[in-house]
C-alpha cells in the first residue's frame, strides 16, 4: 500500500514548521498573554484558514513545541492569536519573549471543531472554566459575525477570582450588546465583586434554553467536565448536542506520536472537539 | 503474485550476489538464543535459522529509535529544512509476522497524514521474507499473522530440495531474473508447499481467543479490580513497547548546538507505559495509574486499529511476553478477559 503513495516534489514534511513573527503581545492577566502571530510567508498567511476549536503547534527553536488553541476570529486572515498561560517550558519561554521574535508554526490542526455550521438556527450555550474561555473565543467571534444565523446566545464563565478573568475587553463589549448574555461566577470574590460566587456549574440550572433547540459547548480544566455534563444531562440536553474540547499531551499534532490517544481516538486528528456522544463511547475521556 | 521455485543448489550464489550488490541487512547470531538483524558483508555471517530477535528488524530500519526530522539554522532569518534519510537496502530473512508488523506500520504512517520520513525508507526497502520457527510465546496463528500475504518483494519458503518463491513486486521479479535462475512452480511444488504450511502452522502452540476480545473488552473495561490484578507487577518500564514490531509512539526533542545557531528536531521512541506519557504542562496527568496505562495499551494493540483500518496492532510475536520483567502476558490476558466475562 505504502509503495503506491504518490511521490511529490515536496520541499517539506509534516514536521517542518513555518516561520512566523510575534507581531504583538498583550498581557491580559497575571499569568496569561495573548500573542498575535503572522506567518512570514505572505501567501501562507493569507491561506491560513482555520475553524473554531482548531489548534496550532508552536515551536520555540532550541526548546521545543507545544499545541495551543487559536483564539482569534476565523474570518481574520491577516494574523491569528493564541492565549497562553505561563505554565510549562514552551509557554514559559514564550512569556519571556518580546514582540518581533520568531517562532515556528505548524497547523492549523484538528478535524473536530466547534460545529458552528450545525448550530445555525439554534440557541448556543457556551460554558467556560478558567483558561477554557480561550478556545471558545474564536467560536464566539465567528458567531457574532453572523449573529442573525443563530438564535439566543449565552456565555457562562467561571474564574478563580475577579483578577483572573480573561478577555475583559471582549466581555465588556458583549455585556453592552443586547443580543448575547453573559454570566460570570468567581470562586474567590474580592470586596468589589458584585456578581455570582462559586463554580460556574451552579449557573447551569438557571439556563432556560429549550434543550432540544440548543447546542452546548464546553471548555475548561479536566475536573470541570463531569460536573457540567451532569448538569446539562439533568436539563435533558442530548449528548449529540453537547460539544467538549479536550486537552491532551501532543508531540506531533498529526496523528503519529499517539500521546493524545483517548480510547480509540486521537485528540489531534479526531478532536480536539468531540460531541458528548463520542466521548461517552470513549470512556476515559472525561 | 508469481509462483516460482529456486533450486537449493544455486541459493548460496544468489544470496552472495545480493550481498555484494546491495546494502544487505540480515539475521546474525548474537549469542546462544538471540539473533539480530545487522548489515551483512559475507554470507558466513548470515544465519536464517533463527528463532528469536529482540528488536524487530523492519521497525528498526523504517522507524529508527532516534531520527532527525528537521534541521534549522538561526540567524537574522531562520532556515528550516526537512531531513528525509533513505537509501536502498535489502532486508533479508524477515519472517511472516514481522512483515505483517511492517504492513501495520505502512498503514499507520500513511493514514490521516503521510509521514514522509517513514515512506521514503519503506519505498527503498527490498523485502525478502523467509519463515522462522515460532517461540513458545508466539500466538501469531490466532491473530492471523503467521502468513504474509503482501508487504514483501520476494518470499522464500524452504522445501526439501528447493525454495518455493512468491513474488509480489516487479522489483522482486527483476532481482530474481538478474541474479539467479528460477522456474515456474508446478502442481507438484504447490503440493509440497501445502504440506509444509500445514506442518508449519502446527508449530504455533500458544492460542488466544482474539475474536471475543473486541466486545468483551468493553465490559471488562470498568472492572478496575481485574486491571489492578493484571497490572499488579508492572514496573512501567516500557520494555514491551521497545520490542514491539508495531509500537510507534514517539517524543520530539528540540536540540541546539553549542554555537546556539544550528539545531534540529529529533524523534525518539517513547513508551505508553511510562508514567510521564500523559503528563501535560501544569502537572495534570491524564493516565497516572499503571493499570489504566496497561489497559489502554491493550486497547491500542487489539482494538483501536480494527476500528481505524481493520488491522490488529499486534502480530502475536510474543516478544513483549518474553521481555516483560513482571511476567505480564498479553496472550494469557486476552484469554482471561473472556474467562472473567464468562464466569
Amino acid at each position: 500500500m505504502v509503495l503506491g503513495v504518490q511521490e511529490e516534489e515536496s520541499k517539506s514534511t509534516i514536521y517542518v514548521p513555518d516561520i512566523a513573527k510575534i507581531r504583538r503581545i498583550k498581557q491580559i492577566s497575571s499569568t496569561e498573554k495573548v500573542f498575535r502571530i503572522v506567518l512570514d510567508d505572505e501567501e501562507k498567511q493569507n491561506n491560513f484558514k482555520f475553524k473554531p476549536g482548531q489548534f496550532v503547534e508552536l515551536t520555540i527553536f532550541g526548546l521545543g513545541e507545544a499545541p495551543f488553541s487559536i483564539v482569534s476570529n476565523p474570518n481574520n486572515h491577516e494574523f491569528f492569536e493564541l492565549c497562553i498561560r505561563n505554565v510549562g517550558s514552551v509557554s514559559g519561554a514564550l512569556h519571556r519573549m518580546e514582540e518581533d521574535a520568531k517562532v515556528g508554526i505548524r497547523g492549523p490542526f484538528g478535524n473536530g471543531y466547534f460545529p458552528y455550521d450545525k448550530m445555525k438556527n439554534h440557541n448556543v450555550l457556551l460554558i467556560a472554566g478558567g483558561l477554557g474561555l480561550a478556545p471558545l473565543m474564536s467560536l464566539i467571534k465567528y458567531i457574532l459575525n453572523y449573529r442573525e444565523d443563530y438564535k439566543e446566545i449565552m456565555i457562562v464563565y467561571g474564574a478563580v477570582n475577579p483578577e483572573s478573568i480573561l478577555f475583559k475587553n471582549d466581555i465588556q463589549y458583549w455585556s453592552n450588546r443586547k443580543d448575547i448574555s453573559i454570566c460570570i461566577s468567581v470562586d474567590n470574590p474580592d470586596d468589589k465583586w458584585t456578581g455570582e460566587i462559586g463554580v460556574c456549574t451552579k449557573l447551569i440550572p438557571r439556563v432556560n434554553f429549550p434543550p432540544e433547540d440548543t447546542y452546548a459547548v464546553v471548555c475548561g480544566p479536566p475536573v470541570m467536565y463531569k460536573y457540567v455534563v451532569y448538569e446539562l444531562e439533568k436539563k435533558k440536553f442530548k449528548p449529540e448536542n453537547i460539544y467538549l474540547s479536550l486537552e491532551r499531551r501532543m508531540e506531533c499534532g498529526v496523528g503519529k506520536c499517539n500521546h493524545c490517544h483517548i480510547g480509540n481516538k486521537l485528540a489531534c486528528v479526531d478532536g480536539p472537539v468531540f460531541s458528548l456522544w463520542e466521548i461517552n463511547n470513549l470512556k476515559e475521556a472525561i | 503474485m508469481l509462483y516460482k521455485v529456486l533450486d537449493k543448489g544455486v541459493y548460496r550464489d544468489f544470496v552472495k550476489a545480493l550481498i555484494s550488490e546491495y546494502e544487505f541487512i540480515g539475521p546474525k547470531k548474537k549469542d546462544r538464543s538471540v539473533h539480530d538483524f545487522v548489515p551483512i558483508k559475507d554470507i558466513s555471517e548470515l544465519d536464517t535459522n533463527y528463532i528469536r530477535t529482540t528488536i524487530p528488524a523492519a521497525k528498526k530500519i523504517l522507524f529508527p529509535p532516534n531520527e532527525r526530522l528537521v534541521t534549522y539554522e538561526l540567524g537574522k532569518t531562520i532556515e528550516v529544512k526537512p531531513v528525509v534519510e533513505s537509501s536502498e537496502k535489502i532486508l533479508f530473512g524477515i519472517n511472516a509476522w514481522d512483515i505483517n508488523g511492517m504492513n501495520f506500520l505502512d498503514e499507520f504512517f500513511t493514514t490521516d497524514f503521510i509521514d514522509e520520513n517513514y515512506v521514503a525508507k519503506r519505498k527503498n526497502l527490498i523485502v525478502i521474507g523467509m519463515d522462522s520457527q515460532p517461540t513458545e510465546t508466539n500466538f501469531s496463528l490466532s491473530i492471523g499473522a503467521e502468513y504474509a500475504k503482501d508487504g514483501f518483494d520476494i518470499y522464500l519458503t524452504e522445501l526439501k530440495d528447493k525454495y518455493f518463491i512468491r513474488i509480489a513486486t516487479a522489483r522482486g521479479n527483476e532481482i530474481l531474473e538478474k541474479y539467479t535462475k528460477v522456474n515456474d512452480a508446478i502442481a507438484e511444488d504447490f503440493k509440497e508447499y501445502n504440506k509444509y504450511m500445514d506442518n508449519y502452522r502446527m508449530k504455533f502452540k500458544m492460542s488466544v481467543d482474539i475474536k471475543s476480545f473486541y466486545d468483551n473488552f468493553e465490559l471488562i473495561y470498568g472492572n478496575q479490580e481485574f486491571w489492578k490484578r493484571v497490572a499488579k507487577n508492572c514496573y512501567s518500564c516500557g520494555s514491551c513497547n521497545l520490542v514491539c514490531p508495531t509500537c510507534f509512539c514517539f517524543n520530539v526533542r528540540d536540540d541546539i548546538e553549542l554555537n546556539l545557531k544550528d539545531g534540529n528536531k529529533t524523534r525518539e521512541w517513547d513508551s505508553c507505559m511510562i508514567p510521564e506519557y500523559g503528563l501535560v504542562a501544569g502537572g495534570h496527568n491524564f493516565r497516572p495509574d499503571k493499570e489504566n496505562r496497561l489497559k489502554q495499551r491493550y486497547r491500542c494493540r487489539l482494538k483501536t486499529f480494527i476500528d481505524k483500518f481493520g488491522k490488529y496492532a499486534c502480530v502475536g510475536c510474543g516478544r513483549c511476553i518474553e521481555a516483560c520483567l513482571a511476567k505480564i502476558n498479553i496472550a494469557e490476558d486476552i484469554n482471561s478477559v473472556k474467562k472473567e466475562v464468562s464466569v
